[in-house]
């Protein structure tokens, strides 16, 4: 009866036992974070060994351009008094949707950056015959990252779920090119990217993470 | 733990070696995957151990930078899981011996925080005298009882996580079981009531 009675006991105590109430564990990644990573960026690193240094300041202009066009356009949009509402309804839609957490923010906005531009010097890479071993390594580093921000809170925002899974699509398509670099591959790319209008909504959510 | 890593592998697009060999590369989002899916685990075993929300938070902080700064010496023997409980169990054990006025503001909580509810008609006076006596069981005991009575560990990963023979983890709950029984002695006429 006495160890009925105390089997019971303890099961209780597995339910009242030092019950933890919910923490705040995006404070906690934070201090994690910053000691286990510090600030500096290892994707930038990553960036820096795997490319030649005209290609990266290739891309990093083709980046500006990208972003610069991207924030042209939203201030364009703003600035016509026709399209007011639709930039209205465009504000209230982002501020309606989920927000993303800070910590994804920095690194959303350099995937971005570095997703846009891969895809905007590959055809000339593909033409030129350089898109080699490495440059497609790169695009499967940047499809394993597009999972990762596709399982992460980021993705919560449905505009930023759709670009992802589009760019998993896409950047899927640019690894199998491999070392079989035909003429079709890169046109079945090309028009899938424009199908799905990829790279403006690449410019434009690089720029606006940027822009916020 | 085996479920936990089952679930982890069929929810998450990556899988959790990808992720390992993604943070060893250095990237963060990986680093945060594989936060997202154990703090939570780590946070409640740390805060049982612990009592306090304040030294648990600081404990699993604390397991991660450990972690993530050893990750290349996990060689994937045992769950990942298991292992970041092992550093957690360690980095508590570590901190209490270190802090000497633990004991003092563990009973200090334990009369502050408010108990359970009373919905499954436990008497409030055993709740508390249970409560009190695994606090002040030895640390071998009472991690022992923690992990496998409170949060459900069965007895491989208990031994797997304390580093001991599976034998060796049912002989202290059993000791410890006896201990807790002989602690609430004086109120047997109520536990056979």
């Amino acid at each position: 009866m006495m160890d009925d009675r105390f089997d019971e006991l303890m099961r209780d105590a597995a339910h009242t036992y030092r019950k933890p109430a919910e923490p705040d564990f995006e404070a906690m990644w934070n201090v994690v974070a910053k000691e286990s990573f510090g600030v500096a960026s290892p994707t930038q690193s990553g960036l820096r060994r795997s490319l030649n240094l005209p290609r990266v300041i290739g891309m990093a202009a083709t980046l500006l351009l990208g972003i610069g066009i991207g924030r042209a356009t939203v201030t364009l949009k703003s600035a016509s008094p026709t399209s007011a509402s639709t930039v209205a309804t465009s504000t209230v839609a982002r501020s309606d949707s989920i927000p993303e957490p800070a910590p994804y923010s920095t690194e959303t906005s350099q995937y971005l950056g570095q997703t846009a531009a891969l895809l905007i010097a590959l055809p000339s890479e593909v033409k030129a015959g350089r898109a080699n071993e490495q440059f497609l390594s790169r695009a499967g580093e940047l499809l394993t990252r597009t999972r990762l921000l596709l399982d992460s809170p980021a993705a919560n925002d449905p505009n930023m779920r759709n670009l992802l899974e589009d760019l998993e699509l896409v950047l899927a398509q640019v690894v199998h090119l491999e070392n079989n670099q035909s003429r079709t591959e890169l046109d079945l790319i090309s028009r899938a990217l424009e199908q799905r209008d990829v790279i403006p909504r690449l410019r434009t959510a690089a720029a606006d993470i940027s822009a916020n | 733990m085996a479920n936990t890593v089952v679930a982890f592998q069929s929810a998450y697009r990556v899988s959790e070696p990808d992720l390992i060999a993604r943070v060893l590369a250095g990237d963060r989002i990986a680093a945060r995957e594989l936060y997202d899916a154990h703090s939570p685990r780590v946070y409640r075993l740390a805060f049982r151990l612990t009592g306090d929300a304040d030294l648990a938070r600081e404990f699993t902080q604390d397991t991660f930078v450990r972690a993530f700064g050893q990750l290349s010496r996990f060689r994937g023997d045992s769950a990942l899981s298991t292992w970041l409980h092992r550093i957690t169990v360690t980095v508590v054990a570590n901190a209490m011996r270190k802090v000497k006025r633990f004991r003092e503001r563990e009973t200090d909580l334990e009369d502050v925080h408010p108990l359970g509810s009373d919905s499954t008609g436990v008497d409030p006076v055993l709740r508390e005298r249970l409560h009190r006596a695994i606090t002040q069981l030895p640390e071998i005991y009472r991690t022992t009882v923690i992990m496998h009575d409170i949060e459900g560990y069965t007895h491989t990963e208990i031994a797997e996580v304390l580093g001991v023979a599976e034998g060796t983890c049912k002989s202290r709950l059993s000791q410890a079981r006896a201990q807790l029984r002989a602690a609430l002695a004086d109120l047997a006429p109520e536990l056979e009531s």
